[in-house]
């Protein structure tokens, strides 16, 4: 059976993993041999895009000329071509939900739609297809690293475990539009309990405290004998180390005009450096920030203890949902036997000197807190294709579902906190005679009233039967499957026969704009395939000179004079073909370099093998 | 009767095919969902050890990669068994549902307040609205609050006495059922719903208490 694999779609970063061997392994880039890739899509005023950490290398920011001048270079949106980073904090949100803040950072379409839109050149994006961009990019660059033409097609994608309803399908959405079947969402912090959880946490109650980029997530959960049954969750879908960054701008920004503060050169620029100095403030006590603007200099000292004064407030925040859990699941802090750490925000002393205060016990942090989410989607990907013996995830749904009732009042049908898949059947009638229709409103929230609650989607049952007010029975059922994910029917319950439901979501895609991405998706495709795979042989050729390059350096005189000249001349042959378009000649010089090099690479081996065994250097050789 | 997806046997409703071992999409009360007996005493941890064992069998994550019409029976079948497990695990919740299996329920609108906590109501509200009146940063606020937290300890104890009574209650419905004669079963119906609207109440005054004092935490 094909591999499924796991991925986590970060905020910050994005990374692919699967297991071998029976442990999770991320899949690094063969290039460039990074497991990270940067959430970051540019795209240019053509629709190219780029992803990864050459599009941050395109975000609007200044640079210093050699004559001293300050440019301005990069897309700063709109028109220009856009670069777009922390996409996720746009997953599922509505025109009408987006920040202040958020609209001065891009440009945005129409915004009283159901979906917010960047717009770049002359086309409109969702966020979807941004993140589908950046599933992509993983796809394509896990392909090229893996062994026999292995294809990823099937894979689970972690999502926040305060994630709601929109978020999830938004995310759902995008794996469909890169092409990949999602066979599951699994929440990041269950995620790295499993990660954890496969040999170092054998029972107890765990806390998973998960603080990453733009998110921040708090799980507890029971483990016995294999069961990781989450008790409860809680979170902010809107809080991360992006907003200490922000602080950070704002306090270097301080008392400069509003018109410098606004310029997306100007602000990406200070971002950048003010995200320098927060990760070099957790390991040093105090650094400098220096800033060259076009008519200002920014210089600034910074020092552990004031950053950690402008983070205490953000982190004060994530204490407050620990103790929210806690409450829900019925527990205390005493009672919690490990404290799992997750996302690269746990990197600040202050965050694990605040836990360990409240837990009363030093985090766990032996897995790279960068890559334990996508490594736990490894083993969850493990568990669906039944690998994993008797391991089980029992997951909750993070806020409650219910309707809208008279008077506006928010009527919970399913709590936060319900072991999922979960389902609930409510009956309806309707309250006036004849009445043909019956409208039902479904929320998600924790609110009393309808209106303080996110609105998930609207429906009509029905057509109804003509009859006197009352008289007519329908069961409706709402049913949250093992992705968070609501999906809803009905039945007459007198005469049995199913209803036909249309949601319409209040946010979010329809059925028909995914199908329309996807088909335009197709027709780009062919054409992106053709330069993906010449991208691709460019970069094996790339690849084989650069290493026969080092190895005639270093062992060159394992090579006769006959031998060499051979290599040299399809070397040769291999370095202009690669500069040009025809991807079959690409491929054919990198085979037959490959042959004639291998009696080489064999004698290399032999070679270092030789020096292994007698324990030397080739310093000591030659 | 329900046919198995899988291999086509009808049989009884039940969870899971007792041929193939794959789950069935079946009506089934919460009891039947965990192959428990229908009684109202429950051992919590032997309810536990089955909802894993049950949940290992037919969870979806079991049968990703099967056909849809399995995949859905899975997903149904776990969706009963875990509202199920939800049910019977906690007392209150377990009481009210005995009540829907006998035909019974609660009177909704049940705004009146149970005789023996009217007079605890009446002090608790006076309590929060002094509480309230009084100013945020003041000796006499700090003494209110610290009486609500006092207070808020003597419900939680009233709460717990109430659901020790409920667990007597679904004693006498045990050793008593099946086969319980009307008037017991008409004593027994009109306790239990006396018990529960006590534990509703209780429980919405607790939350009124707790909400309070965050506030006044917060101001």
């Amino acid at each position: 059976m094909a591999r499924i694999f796991g991925i986590d779609l970060g905020t910050t970063n994005s990374l692919i993993a699967a297991m071998e061997n029976g442990a999770p392994r991320v899949i690094a880039s063969r290039e460039t041999g990074e497991a990270l890739l940067p959430s970051v899509v540019a795209i240019a005023p053509d629709g190219t895009v780029t992803v990864g950490e050459r599009a941050i290398e395109m975000e609007p920011h200044l640079t210093h000329e050699r004559d001293g001048k300050i440019s301005a270079v990069g897309y700063p949106g709109g028109e220009y071509g856009a670069v777009i980073r922390s996409v996720k904090r746009y997953m599922g949100l509505g025109g009408d939900e987006l920040a202040p803040e958020d609209r001065a950072r891009y440009t945005f379409a129409d915004l009283s739609g159901p979906v917010v839109r960047f717009q770049i050149g002359k086309r409109v994006f969702t966020p979807s297809q941004i993140s589908a961009e950046i599933l992509r990019a993983l796809k394509d660059s896990a392909e090229r690293a893996l062994a026999d033409g292995e294809k990823v097609e099937r894979v689970v994608i972690t999502v926040p475990a305060y994630f709601n309803d929109g978020q999830r399908q938004a995310t759902k959405d995008a794996g469909r539009l890169a092409g990949l079947e999602v066979v599951r969402l699994v929440n990041e912090p269950t995620a790295a309990s499993l990660a954890y959880g496969l040999n170092k946490l054998a029972t107890g109650n765990v806390a998973v405290y998960d603080f990453g980029g733009g998110t921040f997530d708090i799980s507890i959960l029971s483990i016995k004998e294999g069961i990781f049954e989450v008790l409860a969750t809680n979170g902010d879908t809107h809080l991360g180390g992006d907003d200490i960054d922000r602080a950070i701008v704002e306090w270097l920004l301080n008392g400069l005009p509003e018109t410098v503060k606004l310029d997306r050169h100007v602000w990406n620029s200070v971002r950048m450096a003010a995200e320098d100095a927060k990760k070099r403030l957790s390991d040093f006590a105090e650094t400098e920030i220096v800033i060259e603007l076009p008519r200002h200099t920014i210089r600034k000292h910074l020092t552990r203890d004031s950053l950690e004064q402008m983070a205490e407030p953000l982190i004060a925040r994530t204490l407050k949902r620990c103790e929210l859990a806690l409450a829900d699941a019925k527990l205390k802090a005493g009672d919690i036997e490990a404290i799992v750490m997750v996302g690269g925000s746990t990197r600040m002393p202050l965050v694990r000197r605040q836990l360990a205060t409240m837990f009363h016990r030093e985090p766990l942090c032996s897995i790279n807190p960068d890559q334990v989410v996508a490594l736990g989607a490894a083993v969850q990907a493990s568990v669906l294709m039944g690998n994993q013996g008797d391991m089980l995830l029992l997951d909750v749904v993070p806020l409650s579902l219910g309707i809208e009732t008279m008077g506006g009042v928010m009527e919970r049908l399913i709590h936060r906190n319900t072991t999922i898949p979960t389902s609930v059947t409510e009956g309806f009638t309707t309250a006036v005679d004849n009445q043909t229709h019956v409208d039902i409103h479904v929320l998600q929230g924790e609110r009393e009233l309808a209106k303080d609650c996110r609105s998930l989607a609207r429906f009509k049952l029905g057509p109804i039967q003509a009859q006197p007010a009352g008289v007519p029975r329908i069961e409706v059922t709402f049913l949250i499957d093992a992705n968070g994910i609501l999906n809803v029917n009905a039945r007459d319950e007198r005469t049995g026969r199913e209803h036909s439901v249309d949601v319409k979501p209040s946010y979010g895609l329809t059925d028909e704009e995914i199908e329309r991405m996807l088909e335009e998706a197709i027709d780009l495709g062919e054409q992106d395939l053709e330069e993906r795979l010449l991208i691709s042989s460019r970069n094996d050729a790339e690849q084989i000179l650069g290493a026969l390059g080092k190895q005639l350096g270093e062992y060159g005189a394992l090579v006769d004079a006959d031998e060499r000249a051979r290599m040299d001349e399809v070397a040769e042959r291999l370095e202009a073909a690669r500069r040009g378009t025809d991807r079959e000649l690409i491929a054919k010089l990198v085979e037959g370099l490959n042959e004639i090099t291998t009696p080489f690479a064999e004698r290399i081996m032999d070679a270092a093998i030789k020096l292994a065994l007698e324990k030397k250097s080739v310093a000591e050789l030659s | 009767m329900v046919e198995c997806l899988s291999c086509g046997r009808r049989q009884e409703p039940r969870l899971i095919c007792a041929d193939c071992g794959t789950p069935l999409s079946a009506a089934l009360d919460s009891f039947a969902a965990l192959g428990f007996p229908r009684k109202l005493s429950i051992d919590l941890a032997a309810l536990e050890r089955s909802y894993h064992e049950l949940s290992r069998k037919i969870h979806p994550d079991r049968f990703a990669s099967r056909e849809v019409a399995i995949r859905d029976a899975s997903l149904r079948a776990t969706a009963l068994l875990t509202r199920s497990y939800r049910t019977l695990r906690d007392p209150t919740l377990r009481g009210l549902y005995w009540l829907e299996l006998i035909g019974e329920k609660l009177a909704e609108n049940n705004k009146r307040v149970p005789t023996e906590l009217a007079e605890l109501v009446f002090e608790v509200q006076e309590q929060l609205a002094g509480m309230q009146d009084a100013p945020g940063d003041s000796d006499a606020a700090r003494e209110l609050a610290s009486d609500v937290v006092k207070r808020r300890g003597e419900l939680q104890a009233t709460m717990d006495e109430t659901v020790a009574e409920l667990e007597r209650n679904f004693i006498q419905w045990d050793q008593r059922s099946p086969g319980i004669a009307e008037n017991d079963r008409a004593k027994l119906t009109t306790e239990l719903k006396a018990i529960l609207s006590k534990i509703a109440y209780l429980r919405t005054l607790i939350r009124d208490v707790d909400r309070a004092l965050e506030n006044s935490k917060a101001a």
